[in-house]
């Protein structure tokens, strides 16, 4: 398969990583498009379910970030 | 779990790192990417009920 | 009748008699053998129900979820710790609970034992080091050592952690066991290799959740299987739902599972979900320091933030 691009979900928290990801796009600084993010409210809020749910999903890669 | 461990990636970037977030993100993808389509865990789309 | 059930009859018509409890929660003998079964005894006259033998597996902590009478409640080992889970889980309070430690020898695996009798076993007795199965035409003695429950086997809190009463004597728990040989060798696999061992392992299993229900630390109100919206998990055989089951709900045990074998004893098709818990006590073991429900002042480990927490998996 040589068109694959990977695709990875990242559960960014509201307040750190989400933060950083708007800013960085307010900066129009360019990163890599294959991340579909999914903001939760703290990275408390995460869990194994959404691992798998993601990977089930089919998702390649997950990313979770505080 | 039989799931390469290259899939799941954690971090901790402050909402004022958004040089830290590119590089990680750089970082994430390149990872992945190196370890090819997912394979397991994929589940096939449930067949639309006509 | 082993001197351990008639302690247990004392204490238990002691304790229902001076109304310091409600209730007993023991064993009885089951309706076929090596089947003992979870038996409440609520008036002092009934207590004859009450057995103690090498078929008494089915963990009873199981039994106190919410309940709201003061319990007596015969604990070995594993269920005492699994006893203060429920404390620390504000499951039950101490004040309610009445324990009846039993030091334990570890229980008898039924199926090893079937596996080695010709027939179907009509008739089962023991001694302290022997078991004895009867059938039609043939009667087996099994050294007890070479039948055991394989998490007895490698059981290093045999006598119960907190008890208010004990039938028995305290005995030596065992030394030098290699609790996690199994999980080394699952480690030790690649990815690859792994996924085709837990393919084969979970490949019989037909989702009837009986280790759910057999485990004590299972008591959600709704259980993530049962959940539809959203749905986490399908319900059917499919190889990936059953995968997703059983990584599930063994990361729902993380920290707290005692590794009692209720979840292995319970399933019908014999798969060993243990070794998916056992790698999670392994890991809060070596990452935390921390062993399931050996105290009652202590959090569990992932209960309680510690500045020195491994960190070295985040960026």
């Amino acid at each position: 398969m040589s068109d694959w691009e990977p695709k990875i979900v990242a559960f960014l928290c509201n307040w750190c990583s989400y933060g950083a990801a708007d800013l960085a796009g307010v900066g129009r600084m360019e990163y890599p498009p294959h991340i579909r993010v999914i903001r939760i409210p703290c990275t408390g809020r995460m869990s194994p379910k959404f691992f798998l749910a993601a990977l089930r999903e089919g998702a390649d890669g997950v990313w979770v970030s505080g | 779990m039989g799931i390469e461990p290259g899939r799941l990636h954690f971090s901790w970037i402050s909402s004022a790192e958004s040089t830290k977030f590119v590089t990680v993100a750089t970082q994430v993808t390149e990872a992945v990417r190196a370890l090819g389509p997912n394979t397991r865990f994929i589940q096939p789309p449930l067949a639309e009920v006509a | 009748m082993t001197s351990t059930t008639a302690i247990l009859r004392e204490i238990a018509a002691r304790l229902l008699s001076s109304g310091a409890v409600e209730m007993v929660i023991g064993f009885r003998q089951g309706t076929i053998p090596m089947m003992n079964e979870p038996c409440f005894v609520r008036k002092p006259d009934e207590v004859g129900h009450l057995v103690w033998d090498s078929h008494c597996g089915i963990n009873l902590a199981n039994y106190l979820t919410d309940r709201k009478e003061k319990i007596g409640i015969v604990a070995k080992g594993c269920d005492s710790r699994n006893v203060v889970t429920h404390i620390l889980e504000n499951k039950i309070r101490r004040e309610q609970l009445v324990v009846i430690g039993v030091p334990c020898r570890g229980m008898a695996d039924k199926r090893k034992i079937a596996m080695k009798c010709p027939g179907e076993i009509l008739r089962v007795s023991e001694t302290a080091t022997a078991i004895t199965a009867e059938g039609e035409g043939f009667s087996r003695t099994f050294e007890k050592a070479d039948v055991l429950q394989h998490n007895c086997s490698l059981c290093i809190h045999r006598n119960p952690v907190i008890y208010d009463e004990l039938a028995g004597d305290l005995v030596e728990e065992q030394q030098g066991v290699d609790r996690y040989a199994d999980v080394r060798a699952v480690e030790e696999m690649t990815p690859e290799r792994r996924w085709k061992y837990f393919e084969d392992l979970l490949a019989p299993c037909i989702r009837c959740y009986a280790c759910r229900n057999a485990c004590p630390l299972c008591y959600c109100p709704t259980c993530f299987v049962d959940e539809s919206r959203p749905q986490w998990v399908g319900k059917g055989q499919d190889p990936i739902d059953v995968r997703t089951f059983h990584f599930l709900r063994a990361y729902h045990c993380a920290g707290r599972c005692t590794d009692c074998g209720a979840c292995e004893r319970a399933c019908p098709v014999g798969i060993n979900m243990r070794l998916f818990t056992k790698k999670l006590e392994k890991d809060c073991r070596e990452l935390f320091d921390w062993e399931a429900g050996l105290s009652l002042e202590a959090r569990p480990a992932l209960d309680q933030y510690r500045p020195n927490d491994p960190n070295d998996f985040i960026r």
